[in-house]
């Protein structure tokens, strides 16, 4: 039966045996039948995520100097974070952070070798990307807009032809895991993001097909078309207003694109 | 480095089979073009992409063993990009389709012609500044 109420204190808790009677606790609710003590699991759940983002944020530091934006990587850590929460098992003995550590690198891991970029980018040019991508963020914060290819290049002290064949890789090497880690069922913008599509679309004498394409993009993905095409934001912009880097943007505005595209050619061919 | 700002107009010109294996070809140039323009990494991304769709434009209505030509000619902080193609249609995209659309917001200006030899032009151009962003950040 139900169990006292146990939940995570304002401001969280640095207790570890704390945090582990949450864990068992959190067990204790799963293996209940009654819907109360569900629901008090799903909200423990909850709480228990946040709880431990340091470790996350921990984690991720050992990842940053490879090119992948700061914010991507903790989401990817965090889907590790939420599976190690759910298949913890607190009678096996050990200490969740023990447990949760390998899962949450795995996750990561697997955000990098989803890119094919291990196997198929040469280690050159993944520094030169790592480079990239941190210069690109210093030179638009002190330059109010996207920095040239000369001065990214006299910044990191290489040739223009290695950073436009870092900038090209970026473009090349997207593949499908760009989202990874972000969870369209909790964006506030699904909404708002629709009501203006077809508001915009009505210019356009092709949206009776465009719009079941639109659609069918990831969420995430039909934004930034919407923003860059039909609201006329520029890349940059749109990486502040949806808190990814420049070149994430750049790599999902040319998938969608191509998305679209085949989905035009193969509709006008019926 | 050279002062690229004292170049006059230069022209550049890319000869392709009509087939998207070769697109890839016309994008690193006009990076590498409008990188010696000194255009911001967002306009160059943004000319690749409607390299990408003018392509895409012209090899629709392009018999399958044609040729795409692609002349870039750049002068200062400016480029202008056309891409041509033999037209089965004889006529312009219409300007309001989705690619064409894609094509304004990418580009500061677009346009289509068909030729007396029935050749279908896209035409191009672009300032290294972008106008919009430009105003934006003042």
């Amino acid at each position: 039966m139900t169990e006292p109420t146990m939940s995570v204190p304002v401001g969280g808790v640095r207790d570890r045996a704390y945090e582990r009677e949450l864990l068992v606790h959190l067990a204790k609710l799963r293996a209940s039948d009654d819907p109360e003590d569900q629901r008090q699991a799903a909200k423990l759940r909850a709480d228990l995520i946040p709880l431990h983002l340091p470790l996350v944020e921990h984690l991720v530091r050992r990842f940053l100097d490879r090119g992948e934006p700061h914010d991507d990587l903790l989401q990817v850590g965090t889907i590790g974070l939420i599976n190690a929460i759910d298949r913890f098992d607190p009678d096996r003995g050990v200490e969740f952070s023990t447990y949760a550590t390998p899962t949450i690198i795995g996750e990561i891991k697997r955000h990098f070798r989803d890119k094919g970029w291990a196997v198929r980018v040469p280690r050159r040019l993944q520094e030169i990307r790592a480079a990239l991508t941190k210069a690109t963020e210093t030179l638009s914060h002190d330059l109010g807009r996207a920095p040239t290819v000369a001065e990214l290049a006299r910044k990191l002290d290489v040739s223009e032809d290695d950073v436009l064949e870092g900038l090209e890789s970026a473009s090349a090497y997207a593949t499908v895991s760009l989202d990874a880690g972000f969870d369209d069922s909790e964006s506030a913008s699904i909404t708002d993001t629709l009501g203006f599509d077809d508001e915009a679309l009505t210019l356009v004498e092709d949206r009776a097909t465009l719009r079941p394409l639109l659609e069918a993009l990831p969420e995430r993905e039909r934004r930034i078309v919407m923003l860059r095409f039909f609201h006329n934001l520029t890349q940059s912009q749109i990486a502040d207003e949806i808190g990814v880097s420049q070149m994430h943007v750049s790599r999902l505005l040319t998938r969608a694109l191509v998305k679209l595209r085949k989905g035009m050619t193969d509709a006008h061919a019926d | 480095m050279p002062d690229h700002h004292e170049a006059d107009a230069t022209r550049v010109q890319l000869r392709i089979p009509a087939s998207t294996a070769y697109v890839s070809l016309v994008r690193t140039a006009a990076a590498a073009i409008a990188a010696r323009l000194d255009f911001s990494i967002d306009r160059i991304d943004d000319l690749r992409l409607a390299v990408d769709e003018a392509c895409a434009l012209v090899m629709a209505d392009a018999p399958g063993d044609g040729e795409i030509v692609c002349d870039f000619l750049s002068s200062s902080a400016h480029l202008a990009v056309e891409i041509a193609g033999v037209s089965r249609s004889g006529s312009t995209p219409s300007s309001a389709s989705f690619a064409w659309t894609v094509l304004s917001a990418l580009v500061d200006t677009v346009s289509a012609t068909v030729t007396d030899e029935n050749s279908l032009v896209i035409h191009l151009a672009m300032n290294s500044i972008d106008a919009a962003s430009a105003n934006e950040f003042a």
